[in-house]
């Protein structure tokens, strides 16, 4: 088998090689605008948040609870939540559709290499950016709520290492999901703002509707959707230590679900939507 | 020289570059190609000629796997294609349409990212190709402050990182002034002279002429010639320049006779292309013709047809030029 033979079989994996990944992380790194809105939304937004609680608590410490406050972490992991998610989906859906709208595709695709390798290459690219950042930020609030809480302020008690960790993996979950379908939704749509759009609308109207009203006749329907699930699986430290759902923090008024059905339905919207993208990306016209 | 094969060439070192049987794509009921054969010679300059909208990139889009076709059998360097795609574009380079980038990234960046997805040595292909297109100079700015030239080359420079032996170029020299097609012209002949081959689609038939050894023409997503540049137009016979008083007039006057194939008004005269047969007589008949009409005829010159003469004579454009 000759040298270009060789070279050809492997450039059929379906598995992205690590220097595929390292091109495509190096593609999303270097677009700036998108660069600073992740890294606002994942770890400025925290350390803003406790630089003004900081500030307002040295500034009048009787009224203001300290910076790490319980009340406080759940205030961060859901803003977090919240901006991170569309920090996540923005990051998602240019990882989905750049190459396309750039006319970068029919390059790649000349190259020979398997498409659905070029897929895969943009999750490992882009959830690293977007994991890592999350945990810095994260990192800061966990570390201002260790060292800079009264344990018994506003009458809650300070998250152990555990719960703070669990909450961790809660959000990077969430952004996990957040990317995963807008690089889905992006790759299917072959352009970037509609999904964006969309996910945004699903995650801050559609979702808390859904969560927040029982829809008799339509409770299955609404327990699909991923944003009720993860309410259900939120962690109590991120719910100010209410126990409401299986989970014990989502302000929900729907019957807990049970933990497979939630499961289920979170690796149904990773998978499906990952599919949906690789699909597209495979049959694609370049 | 163009023979016809029924199947493709079981040694891959040998046989057509390009080589497609009755290849048909369908927009809707249109067909862009239509049961095109075209055989491309090894280690030569091959254009692909046609009108705008004949469907040159679409049957580049197919050849390369961009788009699947309808019916018909293809095979790039011997290894049929789609069934061996990325086999046989392990040795061919291509550029379609105007060559676009990431405009964040740097050339050099672009670059490594199509070397990633190309694997084996291509990484180390960036450097030898930037400086074969004279983008060294340019390769840590942004693609979004190039030129449409320096794309061009930048999109040269990406087929370089394959170590082609076929590059497949849709209209290379677009956008490019005198200068940097000359310059494109040149990056092009030498290509070639290494024995690579170089198939390209453009509708600058004079830089077509220059840059290529054989050609084929495309119509309405058939192709309806194909062969050596010499030969088809020497095919076509020869053009007769005219000077006279009164070149519209004299156009009239000659559309009638069945010795002329086509008439081009010119800044201070007009063009004829002659039809097969004796040239001398045929020149004869047009001095006589514009004399009997009235017509003061000043000079007539004897010319040979040039690609685009030709090219016009045998596509749909020749109603609309005559």
């Amino acid at each position: 088998m000759t040298q270009h033979s060789l070279a050809a079989g492997r450039r059929t994996s379906w598995l992205p090689p690590l220097p595929l990944i390292g091109a495509k992380l190096l593609e999303l790194r270097k677009r700036r605008t998108l660069m600073t809105v992740t890294v606002a939304f994942t770890v400025a937004l925290p350390v803003i948040f406790y630089g003004i609680r900081l500030a307002y608590h040295l500034g009048d410490p009787a009224r203001y609870a300290p910076a790490g406050a319980p009340n406080a972490f759940a205030t961060a992991g859901t803003l977090m939540d919240e901006f991170g998610f569309i920090a996540a989906v923005a990051l998602g859906a240019t990882a989905g559709t750049a190459d396309l709208t750039d006319g970068m595709f029919r390059h790649l695709v000349i190259t020979g290499r398997s498409r659905l390798a070029l897929y895969l290459a943009r999750i490992p690219a882009g959830l690293s950016i977007l994991l890592s950042l999350a945990a810095v930020g994260f990192t800061v609030a966990c570390l201002v709520t260790a060292f800079l809480s009264s344990p018994q302020a506003a009458g809650a008690i300070t998250p152990s290492p555990g719960a703070m960790a669990g909450a961790g993996l809660w959000l990077e979950l969430d952004l996990l999901i957040g990317f995963t379908v807008g690089l889905g939704l992006g790759s299917l749509m072959g352009q970037r703002t509609v999904p964006v759009i969309l996910l945004i609308v699903l995650e801050i109207i559609i979702t808390p509707a859904l969560a927040g009203h029982v829809l008799p006749h339509f409770l299955d329907g609404e327990r699909l959707v991923v944003g009720v699930a993860m309410d259900q699986l939120k962690p109590a430290a991120l719910a100010g230590g209410t126990r409401i759902g299986p989970g014990g923090g989502g302000a929900l008024q729907i019957p807990p679900m049970p933990t497979w059905a939630m499961i289920s339905v979170i690796a149904g919207w990773i998978i499906g939507w990952s599919a949906i993208g690789a699909w597209k990306m495979t049959t694609r016209d370049a | 020289m163009m023979r016809h094969v029924s199947e493709p060439a079981p040694d891959r070192d040998e046989g057509w570059a390009v080589e497609a049987h009755g290849l048909t794509k369908r927009f809707g009921t249109r067909a862009a190609v239509d049961h095109v054969d075209l055989l491309v010679p090894r280690g030569c300059a091959f254009g692909y000629l046609g009108p705008n909208g004949a469907g040159k990139t679409t049957l580049i889009r197919v050849l390369l796997g961009l788009t699947s076709a309808d019916s018909g059998t293809m095979s790039l360097l011997g290894i049929p294609v789609p069934s061996q795609r990325r086999d046989a574009l392990a040795r061919v380079g291509a550029i379609v349409d105007e060559p676009r980038f990431h405009g964040h990234l740097t050339g050099r960046e672009n670059l490594k990212i199509l070397a990633a997805a190309r694997g084996g040595d291509a990484g180390k292909q960036i450097g030898p190709a930037l400086d074969r297109t004279r983008l060294t100079q340019r390769a840590d700015d942004k693609v979004s402050a190039y030129s449409m030239g320096m794309r061009q080359r930048l999109g040269l420079a990406a087929c370089l990182l394959a170590d082609p032996q076929l590059l497949i170029l849709d209209e290379p020299m677009n956008g490019l002034d005198p200068a940097g097609m000359h310059e494109m012209r040149d990056m092009l002949r030498g290509l070639v002279d290494e024995g690579r081959t170089v198939m390209l689609s453009s509708h600058l038939l004079d830089e077509v002429e220059r840059t290529c050894d054989a050609v084929a023409i495309v119509d309405h997503g058939k192709v309806i010639r194909q062969g050596p540049i010499e030969e088809l137009t020497a095919g076509a016979g020869v053009a007769v320049e005219v000077q006279c008083s009164d070149p519209p007039a004299a156009a009239r006057a000659l559309g009638e006779p069945a010795t002329t194939s086509r008439i081009t008004l010119t800044e201070d005269g007009l063009t004829v292309t002659l039809t097969a047969g004796p040239a001398r007589e045929q020149t004869a008949e047009i001095n006589r013709c514009l004399v009997k009409a009235g017509i003061c005829v000043y000079g007539l010159r004897q010319t040979h047809t040039s690609l685009e003469d030709w090219f016009l004579s045998v596509t749909s454009r020749f109603g609309g030029e005559r």
